[in-house]
């Protein structure tokens, strides 16, 4: 193959005006979850656009000329009009999460358009459950909010897992969910025993094993979202099938880590 | 390190890369451009794109052959010279033939 006489040692062209990139968004709050985890309460200039629970938006920051982004699933419902939550964990020596560490309440930022597949199925009537681990909560929040609004509510299941008490985020709201039931576990016992946790201990899939008995879930009418470390959603996959749910009624979104997030 | 859309997706328009893309990089002017570019300051290497891809025209700069090398520069080009990146697509079609 002959190639036409190639650009490769040509310098790129000089930078064009700006794209357009906008700081369309202010942060409203910041609130400390723990040591590495924040929720940042973020209102978008125009409103929320629509989106459906599960959806995640691009965050970001301008930093030394360009804009640094990463997408973050929300928290909030689809009938929240004017704000978005967002659960962010600390990436040590992150390019974004350094940054926005650093931001102060007022600071502009850029949100982009609500993106992704793993949305629930508002027409959906079977059971819900919903494992996820650290941040990986923040869509299940959004849909859990989403499900209590309906008239028909099906039943509801939550487990998630965290190294640690202090990062079982939201765990107030979905306790306190009217029909649902939470299943909080932190995976390190040093963690529990030193915070004096008394709920269950271990990583999430063998606490949803312990837990699958008294759940009163029938496979076959069980739809169920998985949301966190890749390793949790290939065990809890496998365990759930073994159970007996179909493979298509488990969906699965990993978290998975961007360099230098 | 971003991802580089290459040969295969020259005059195919499918698009599916640009709607799962989670920070927007991906853009054309559709009634211009033969292909779809990725801009390499703002990918953030999810490899979503590469992924959704059906022509399998989305690689990884590193994993690009050397006969698509080009459009790693074509691509970040695109973004400061839009002129300039389609006549280079224009010279590699035409050099590929």
């Amino acid at each position: 193959m002959t190639l036409a006489r190639l650009p490769v040692e040509r310098p790129l062209p000089r930078p064009g005006p700006s794209r357009g990139v906008t700081m369309n968004a202010t942060v409203l709050a910041i609130d400390e979850v723990s040591s590495s985890i924040r929720r940042f309460r973020v209102r978008p200039d125009d409103g929320v656009p629509p989106f459906v629970s599960g959806q995640y938006f691009a965050l970001g920051v301008r930093a030394e000329g360009r804009l640094l982004q990463r997408p973050y699933s929300t928290a909030s419902a689809p009938d929240q009009r004017d704000t978005l939550d967002f659960l962010v964990r600390r990436v040590p020596g992150g390019a974004l999460t350094t940054r926005l560490w650093a931001l102060a309440v007022g600071t502009r930022v850029h949100l982009g358009r609500p993106k992704g597949l793993f949305s629930l199925d508002p027409a959906d009537r079977r059971a819900h459950l919903f494992v996820a681990t650290g941040t990986g909560i923040a869509p299940f929040v959004s849909m859990v909010a989403t499900l209590a609004t309906r008239t028909d509510r099906p039943g509801i299941v939550v487990v998630h897992g965290a190294a640690r008490p202090a990062e079982l985020a939201y765990a107030e709201t979905l306790r306190g969910v009217p029909g649902a039931r939470y299943v909080p576990a932190v995976s390190r016992r040093e963690e529990a025993d030193r915070s004096g946790w008394t709920g269950p201990v271990g990583r999430v899939g063998s606490v949803l094993r312990a837990s699958w008995p008294d759940l009163a879930l029938d496979p076959l009418g069980t739809v169920a979202y998985l949301c966190g470390n890749p390793g949790m959603i290939a065990g809890v996959r496998g365990l759930l099938e073994d159970i007996g749910l179909p493979v298509a009624a488990i969906r699965s979104e990993e978290y998975w880590s961007v360099p230098s997030s | 390190m971003a991802y580089v859309i290459a040969a295969p997706c020259v005059d195919q328009n499918d698009q599916s890369c640009v709607a799962v893309c989670p920070v927007d990089c991906i853009t054309a002017d559709p009634d211009v451009d033969r292909k779809f570019y990725i801009d390499p300051d703002v990918c953030i290497d999810c490899g979503a794109c590469a992924n959704a891809c059906p022509n399998q025209a989305i690689l990884r700069t590193d994993q690009l052959p050397s006969e698509w090398a080009d459009y790693a520069w074509v691509d970040a080009a695109w973004y400061r010279d839009a002129a300039a990146a389609r006549s280079v697509v224009n010279r590699l079609v035409a050099g590929a033939a």
